[in-house]
């Protein structure tokens, strides 16, 4: 560990006020439970520093950006975008740096209107993730800055990995 | 003078694989950058829907053609916690030892490739010589030189191979003694360094922000590592540093993998010498149950992660693979505006780039 890394943790948690006695996956999952009593459920604590929760579309831009400022989360891991019979889910896995934790924040959207807050303002990593699921799933991102395709050409009719989609 | 836009790719010396990248110059100074990724989408997350769990192994092995062991490994990690199968510890001391080796092995393709780059022929053909050696004891493991096939569902293919500790620990003594070579023929170049020194600095704020993982986060000076951080496999058990530079430049990025390199022969060594005996491999069972499995690796590009979603039957119901340069290479930008043209073939270089990861 080299003094840099150890002052980016010093300062984050002194940023993050918290109780000595508790350990980081309960602290957030208070911070998370107080801001947003109405539309964050079912936690679960899945292994060591990894917490799973789940959120109601309308709060998730909040949600991410209370994760970003006060809880440490700096880093966007992954966007995956996966389809239902009745429903989207977009599971974001988010990673704290100076936590060492990871969490997996899951929302739903219906299946006549796919479409979710974009995460790109907060975290610019979210940018390519979300034209990605865009691309592949058909998922749009509101207030995305360039909601384009991707991987695939742009003058492409399909979003292939969605379950109707046959070769 | 009028702005314009150039495109460096698909075919160019600087990509290294099938990828555009467009920058905006004014004159020989970069104002804007745009990467183009997609030539080589291959489609693997809508395969693997309609394979079978234990024939999705030799899929990811061609995830990345560099570091095939850890994708393969990596998806071996993500379908064990979905089913919540116990590894024997033998098999996670193999794996310890493969993915080292891989990161090494990775890590020398890639200087080779970037030395070329830079115009340094002979540390092409140096680190292009030295790899042969991992390839070689890979070959002796799993039967393969580039897409190995050899972690399973469970453990490993197959025991090691007679005398292969031997063999190991003489490939890492060779290794270290031409580290030490690297570093003069590399630090003491002084075209080198004039390339490196001051080169795409990336801070540390905005390498966490757009996503930058692996040895290019590190080299921006943030202390964070998978293996150490989020420990998976035998790694708690394993002694090591994580290298991090605080210069936020090429530079750093070199510095980074070249202190890698050292780390994984230590691993290496460890790992030989604390193996226990005994099973190397469990049967796994057909099918997966319902419910959602991830895994989370540290590649040699970064961080590697994959979330499956079973549905009971024998097959996936979703595989999501997160490709660390796919979000790496969108930091370019960030990266390129200021510099020379000339600097591009520098700081793309450095990131390491794979394409087969990235365009998936």
């Amino acid at each position: 560990m080299n003094e840099d890394g150890g002052s980016t943790r010093k300062e984050d948690i002194e940023r993050a006020p918290s109780r000595v006695d508790e350990v980081p996956e309960e602290r957030l999952i208070r911070a998370l439970m107080d801001s947003f009593p109405n539309s964050i459920t079912d936690f679960l604590r899945l292994k060591d520093g990894v917490v799973r929760a789940k959120i109601e579309r309308r709060d998730l831009h909040m949600a991410c950006r209370l994760l970003r400022d006060n809880l440490g989360f700096e880093h966007l891991s992954m966007i995956s975008a996966v389809e239902y019979e009745d429903r989207f889910e977009i599971v974001y896995h988010v990673c704290s740096y100076c936590n060492r934790l990871l969490l997996e924040l899951i929302t739903h959207t219906p299946k006549d209107d796919p479409s979710v807050d974009s995460v790109a303002a907060i975290w610019g990593g979210a940018n390519s993730q979300e034209r990605e699921a865009f691309d592949l799933m058909g998922v749009k991102f509101n207030n995305h800055p360039r909601l384009e395709r991707i991987l695939l050409p742009k003058d492409y009719l399909y979003h292939p990995l969605r379950k109707d989609f046959r070769g | 003078m009028a702005e314009m836009w150039v495109n460096m790719g698909p075919q160019h010396p600087m990509t290294h694989g099938l990828w555009n990248l467009r920058v905006k110059v004014d004159g020989e100074t970069i104002v804007d950058a745009e990467p183009e990724v997609g030539y080589l989408h291959r489609g693997i997350e809508k395969l693997c829907e309609n394979r079978t769990y234990p024939q999705i192994i030799p899929i990811a092995d061609r995830l990345c053609y560099g570091s095939s062991m850890t994708w393969s490994h990596l998806y071996c990690m993500t379908v064990e916690d979905l089913t919540g199968l116990e590894v024997p510890e033998r098999a996670e001391y193999i794996r310890v030892v493969a993915i080292e080796m891989q990161r090494i092995a990775s890590h020398l393709m890639w200087l080779a490739a970037y030395a070329g780059d830079l115009g340094l022929s002979v540390g092409f053909t140096y680190t292009m010589r030295d790899r042969e050696v991992f390839v070689d004891l890979f070959q002796a493991l799993t039967g393969g030189r580039l897409t190995y096939n050899f972690p399973r569902i469970g453990g490993v293919a197959h025991d090691l191979p007679p005398d292969f500790d031997r063999d190991a620990i003489r490939a890492v003594d060779y290794m270290e003694k031409r580290l030490r070579e690297y570093e003069d023929l590399f630090d003491r170049s002084k075209i080198f360094m004039m390339r490196n020194e001051g080169i795409g600095i990336l801070r540390k704020e905005d390498a966490m922000n757009l996503g930058v993982t692996g040895p290019s986060l590190r080299a921006s000076g943030v202390s964070y590592d998978i293996r150490k951080d989020a420990p998976y496999s035998v790694y708690p058990e394993m002694d090591f540093e994580v290298a991090t530079h605080k210069d936020c430049d090429c530079y750093a990025r070199y510095k980074v993998r070249m202190v890698e390199m050292w780390q994984s022969c230590r691993i290496i060594r460890q790992a030989i010498a604390e193996m226990p005996k005994g099973k190397w491999r469990v049967v796994a069972p057909r099918t997966a149950p319902e419910g959602t499995g991830l895994g989370r690796v540290e590649d040699p590009r970064g961080e590697g992660m994959m979330y499956v979603v079973g549905d009971g039957t024998d097959r996936p119901y979703r595989l999501k693979v997160r490709s660390p340069i796919f979000v790496t290479v969108s930091a370019a930008p960030k990266i390129l505006v200021g510099y020379k043209l000339a600097d591009v073939v520098a700081i793309m270089g450095g990131l390491d780039m794979c394409i087969g990861e990235t365009d998936r």
